[in-house]
């Protein structure tokens, strides 16, 4: 393997050395908690939350602190995982519906993801250092919100990888992402088959350093 | 076949989309899709373009106002608007902005505003 992970933070918290904290964003369901337990599961066989089709399953921030990244050639980098809940625009109860849920708990569950979004953001102001943002490859990638988005990311000078996930669903297009948005690096991954994975720790080393 | 204004009758070539954002004339919203055969009915037999429209039984096509774009929030004071139960619009780019929350009542004007959030700003900006 090319790359390879594993812990440390117990030594940088003792020498309070500063990381870099990567948040991964992205709107609902295009497999960021399925890319942080990836990346978490790599290091330490833990997972950092669960994945869900329904949409907003992630309500809070969840962290993952110390993870180093090696890249080969004597590459590494210490971060902080930081999983955020998909970003968009509206939440309406009535999309929980259709998922089974009674109407109390579909409301419960907008105002915790309404919540959660509004964490997410706040810490995009001050509290990240770099952003992974992630994209379902078989979505339109010129979303609304992920046209602003990037430009919010842009506008505060974060560096950032973009993911063309699910690339290992027949009707991907990770091209399409990489037209949408040719400044920023993308790495095409599957983060529940874990291809590709190695392209992008080697980014995460090159671009969070 | 062209379409007709009905407030004012004038006339757009068939698949004009100029159409689209109302008559340039008279602002009007409705069009009818007129035939050859009644096409000029208006002036030679003065006839309102409503009579035409009932004559022939086309229906009458009106412009729709777009749907309002969710960058319509971007101009917006509030950081979160609560439209109704369990429903919520964010203004992404107020939230990473700034650290003041304000909340958006509905659609009749009425904010709450979170002073704690804001004071915090302030001292925030007085330890820089």
């Amino acid at each position: 393997m090319a790359a390879f992970l594993r812990i440390k933070g117990f030594f940088n918290k003792l020498f309070g050395k500063k990381r870099s904290r990567v948040g991964i964003y992205g709107p609902p369901n295009a497999g960021k908690t399925t890319l942080a337990n990836r990346i978490v599961r790599d290091v330490t066989g833990e997972a950092l939350g669960p994945a869900s089709e329904i949409p907003h399953e992630t309500r809070r921030a969840r962290r993952k602190e110390g993870v180093e990244i090696s890249a080969g050639a004597g590459s590494k980098l210490m971060i902080d995982i930081v999983d955020t809940p998909g970003v968009t625009t509206k939440i309406d109860y009535h999309e929980f519906l259709e998922y089974g849920m009674d109407q109390d708990e579909a409301v419960a569950r907008a105002r915790e993801a309404t919540e959660g979004v509004a964490e997410a953001m706040h810490w995009l102001r001050e509290d990240i250092d770099g952003v992974i943002y992630v994209l379902d490859s078989t979505q339109d990638p010129f979303m609304h919100v992920n046209i602003m988005m990037i430009g919010i990311i842009e506008s505060r000078k974060l560096p950032v990888i973009i993911v063309a996930n699910k690339i290992d669903l027949p009707d991907a297009a990770p091209q399409r992402i990489k037209s949408a948005f040719p400044q920023h690096p993308v790495v095409e991954i599957s983060g529940l088959e874990g291809n590709n994975m190695d392209a992008l720790y080697s980014k995460i080393a090159e671009v969070f350093r | 076949m062209p379409h007709k204004c009905t407030k004012c009758g004038r006339e757009f070539r068939d698949g004009s989309v100029e159409i689209l954002r109302g008559c340039p004339s008279c602002g009007g919203k409705k069009f009818l899709y007129v035939s050859d055969r009644v096409r000029n009915e208006d002036v030679l037999a003065e006839k309102s373009i409503e009579k035409i429209a009932e004559e022939t039984k086309q229906e009458v096509l009106e412009v729709q106002k777009p749907a309002s774009r969710p960058t319509d929030i971007l101009g917006r004071v509030e950081s979160v608007r609560i439209v109704g139960k369990g429903s919520y619009e964010l203004n992404l780019e107020r939230l990473a902005d700034t650290q003041d929350i304000i909340i958006g009542m509905g659609n009749d004007g009425k904010y709450m505003l979170d002073l704690n959030s804001m004071s915090k700003k302030r001292s925030s900006q007085k330890k820089r």
